[in-house]
């Protein structure tokens, strides 16, 4: 069972090997009713390291406590609680969304009247309403993507895990996406959200912690980071650059040196 | 220095054309890897020189006792020309289709100045050259023989194959047309693949109603039995025998022939590039809409999660066009028993013997291509596994929903079986089931994380499961056949099933596969 106290994730010590480490010994908590954002270069170890809290992934070594439960040692409890939405949209393509979220709430063993509910209310809230009926093939990604995090939302998850949900998405899908998420947040949900729009990390993000070469390099709300970089009144992006570096090519390995100087 | 003009778009389309058919093809065959490409070469070179010696032994006896052009011989020439040209039809259909639908590069070349009719034209003689190619793959074996045995003008076979290409292509790409003209975009794909589906099997079927009609047995061949072609077929210097004659390298039937194919293909061509992009727009323009109304309104099932997983998969099987018409395929396959078991009403012995392994190795067949669909062709493998749903759970329900559809397709046949004989029924539902549960155990032990999409590739994708799962579903029929004959050789097909469901589990991958 959850205890009540306890941080809504918690990762300790988390590690993957690939040909070379891609998490290495990371680790981080997630408040409950926090907006969290994960932010680092490409192929900084994100994706990675959401994907084996969704569980997804098989991590090699380290602990992942997803409301108090240990998501290696009992997946299927951790799972109950958890939503996982990842930037590419899956959905059938053969299914309608309002059968898509059937099936969604099916395998969340959900009551059928509280399913039909709260699909009808996401359907609303996505302005996917007019389109209930007609089958996702025809969708555009934005809307594939819409309908992916409405089947996400549908049972009510304490954890809901991102990972670039705003790609694809018009002005006014991010906009009705990020309202949905905000009205989450201040229900007490929890979120862990990877993008590369800072914008959006700065706009909505609680905390934000920044990732490179498998490691955490910095964390905290928007104020400590400026604090930590010196950046006084700049924006999350000049931090974020002056943390993990300006260019692809030297990310990785100044990352670890901007964490010497500007943190430790 | 003068400067070297740019090559046309026919030239460049031709040359992107055949590097990506020949990745295509290498990637099919060999996964990019250059010892296995090597060795399917060498493999497929054995097994060209083999059918040499197959085709010699068939032929060297004909030949020896003096060829003679008699109704036999132009009979058995027509019938493969026109089973050649029925696959090749149906093949050209499935092509034309995709060249409309397909997205892949269509975009970016219909956004590009290049004429696109030019794109057409490349890819409908590609079309063409590969079912010719095909086709003489299989084919020319005999025809080399026949050249070395009987003389150079069995060479004009080559053409002849070429022609009903060419005639196929050409009659492929009208039929599409003229169906993208009444019923429109939305439906031409379907129609399409249901109609590729019945005239790539009609013609063998087709033979084999008339012989089970005129003779009580399922063999084709009985339809070419001199007595038979003397009463029913027209006279050895008919015009019918155009083709036959063609073959043989007559020139006065050659020419009509070749001239024939060239004006189909000349008008599909024409016609296809003329409206090429037209249609191209239509239909990537198809959106997948389904009547509003009180579907939207109901209230949802309460589903478990194993219902909620069996459901969705019946759902999408459902709604899978390309299924529907291979399943359709199976079903046509099916006829000819079925038509076997009416004639047969009422004499009880030998039915189920001839029946039996035709159901088996449908069901087998059937049931590997739907436990590939749903075991390994997830669409989304990540929400599936966040959901709080054990494997084993999802497994079962992605198996049961084979069960369930390959249930509902033995039960009429059963029923219809049992009407003649009880015994045979029962013996062909056991032995239908024990094929569909061990293709679908092959399909477990091979299942990797796949798009329903490359449905078409799966068959190339893992040659073992493929080939174990066809090995499993033939011991199953000649197991049955045999149970039915009350046989006890039964015992050699069941070692056999043993033993290919044995190698099939020692070489399926070890790494793990997440459901």
């Amino acid at each position: 069972m959850p205890s009540s106290s306890t941080a809504s994730l918690e990762i300790l010590n988390l590690h993957k090997r690939f040909s070379e480490p891609a998490v290495n010994g990371l680790s981080l908590k997630v408040r409950e009713g926090e907006f969290y954002a994960l932010l680092g270069p490409n192929g900084a170890g994100k994706t990675t390291t959401l994907r084996m809290v969704a569980g997804l992934l098989q991590a090699d070594a380290g602990s992942v406590r997803i409301c108090g439960i240990d998501a290696f040692a009992d997946p299927i409890a951790a799972k109950q609680v958890l939503a996982w939405v990842p930037d590419d949209p899956m959905v059938y393509d053969k299914l309608t969304p309002v059968e898509y979220l059937e099936f969604v709430a099916g395998l969340w063993n959900m009551p059928p009247d509280l399913a039909r509910f709260r699909a009808d209310s996401l359907l609303d809230s996505f302005g996917l309403a007019p389109h209930s009926n007609e089958r996702c093939g025809g969708f555009s990604k934005g809307m594939r993507q819409k309908v992916a995090l409405a089947g996400a939302l549908i049972h009510e998850p304490r954890l809901i895990i991102l990972d670039e949900p705003l790609t694809g998405l018009d002005a006014g899908s991010a906009r009705q996406v990020k309202t949905v998420l905000t009205g989450l947040v201040a229900e007490g949900v929890s979120i862990i959200m990877t993008t590369h729009i800072l914008e959006v990390a700065e706009r909505m993000a609680d905390r934000i912690g920044i990732i490179a070469r498998g490691q955490l390099v910095a964390e905290g709300t928007l104020e400590e980071l400026r604090t930590r970089a010196s950046a006084d009144g700049h924006s999350l992006e000049d931090i974020f650059l002056e943390i993990v570096g300006g260019g692809e090519g030297d990310l990785h390995e100044r990352a670890a040196d901007d964490l010497d100087e500007k943190v430790a | 220095m003068r400067a070297v003009p740019a090559p046309s778009a026919l030239m460049r389309f031709s040359r992107h054309e055949l590097r990506l058919a020949w990745r295509d093809w290498a990637w099919m065959f060999s996964g990019w890897r250059n010892t296995s490409l090597r060795r399917t070469l060498i493999g497929m070179g054995l097994f060209y020189a083999v059918m040499h010696l197959v085709a010699y032994a068939v032929l060297s006896p004909r030949f020896a006792a003096g060829f003679a052009l008699d109704q036999t011989a132009l009979a058995m020439l027509s019938v493969t020309v026109l089973l050649s040209f029925t696959m090749m039809l149906s093949q050209a259909m499935e092509s034309v289709t995709r060249a409309f639908y397909a997205r892949d590069d269509l975009d970016l070349i219909l956004s590009s100045p290049a004429p696109s009719r030019d794109l057409f034209l490349v890819r409908i003689v590609m079309m063409a050259l590969t079912s010719w190619a095909m086709s003489a793959l299989v084919i020319s074996p005999f025809l080399n023989v026949a050249v070395a045995l009987d003389g150079v003008h069995w060479l004009a076979g080559y053409a002849v194959l070429l022609a009903v290409s060419l005639t196929a292509t050409g009659a492929g790409v009208l039929i599409t047309l003229s169906l993208f003209k009444t019923v429109g975009a939305q439906r031409t794909r379907f129609l399409a693949q249901i109609l590729a589906a019945v005239v790539g099997a009609s013609f063998l079927i087709g033979m084999q109603v008339v012989a089970i009609l005129s003779f009580r047995s399922m063999s084709r061949f009985t339809l070419l039995d001199p007595a038979f072609l003397a009463e029913h077929a027209p006279g050895a210097n008919s015009a019918w025998w155009v083709l036959a004659r063609a073959v043989t390298g007559e020139t006065g039937a050659l020419i009509p022939v070749l001239a024939v194919s060239v004006f189909f293909f000349a008008a599909g061509a024409w016609r296809g590039a003329v409206q090429f992009r037209s249609i191209v727009v239509l239909a990537l323009g198809v959106t997948e809409k389904t009547p509003r109304g009180r579907a939207s309104d109901r209230s949802f099932r309460g589903y478990s999660p194993l219902g909620a997983l069996v459901s969705k998969e019946l759902k999408l099987i459902a709604r899978d066009p390309w299924l529907i018409s291979q399943t359709l395929m199976q079903v046509l396959y099916l006829i000819p028993p079925a038509v076997m078991l009416w004639v047969s009403l009422g004499d009880t012995a030998g039915v189920s013997v001839i029946v039996a392994p035709v159901v088996v190795m449908a069901v087998g067949q059937l049931a590997g291509g739907l436990a590939w669909l749903t075991i390994s062709g997830e669409d989304a493998p990540d929400l599936i596994a966040t959901a709080p749903v054990s494997a084993f759970t999802t497994l079962w329900a992605k198996v049961l929903s084979v069960l369930a559809l390959i249930g509902a397709l033995l039960l009429p046949i059963t029923l219809s079986l049992a009407l003649v004989s009880v015994w045979g029924a029962a013996v062909t539902a056991a032995g239908a089931m024990i094929a569909a549960a061990s293709a679908i155990l092959v399909q477990l032990w091979f299942r990797a994380q796949a798009k329903r999409t490359n449905f078409r590739r799966r068959q190339v994708a893992s040659k073992a499961s493929t080939l174990t799962e066809a090995a499993a579903s033939i011991a199953c029929a000649a197991g049955t056949a045999l149970v039915a004959a009350g046989s006890a050789l039964v015992l050699l097909p069941l070692a056999l099933l043993v033993c290919v469901l044995g190698i099939a589990w020692s070489l399926r991958p070890k790494h793990g596969v997440q459901a």
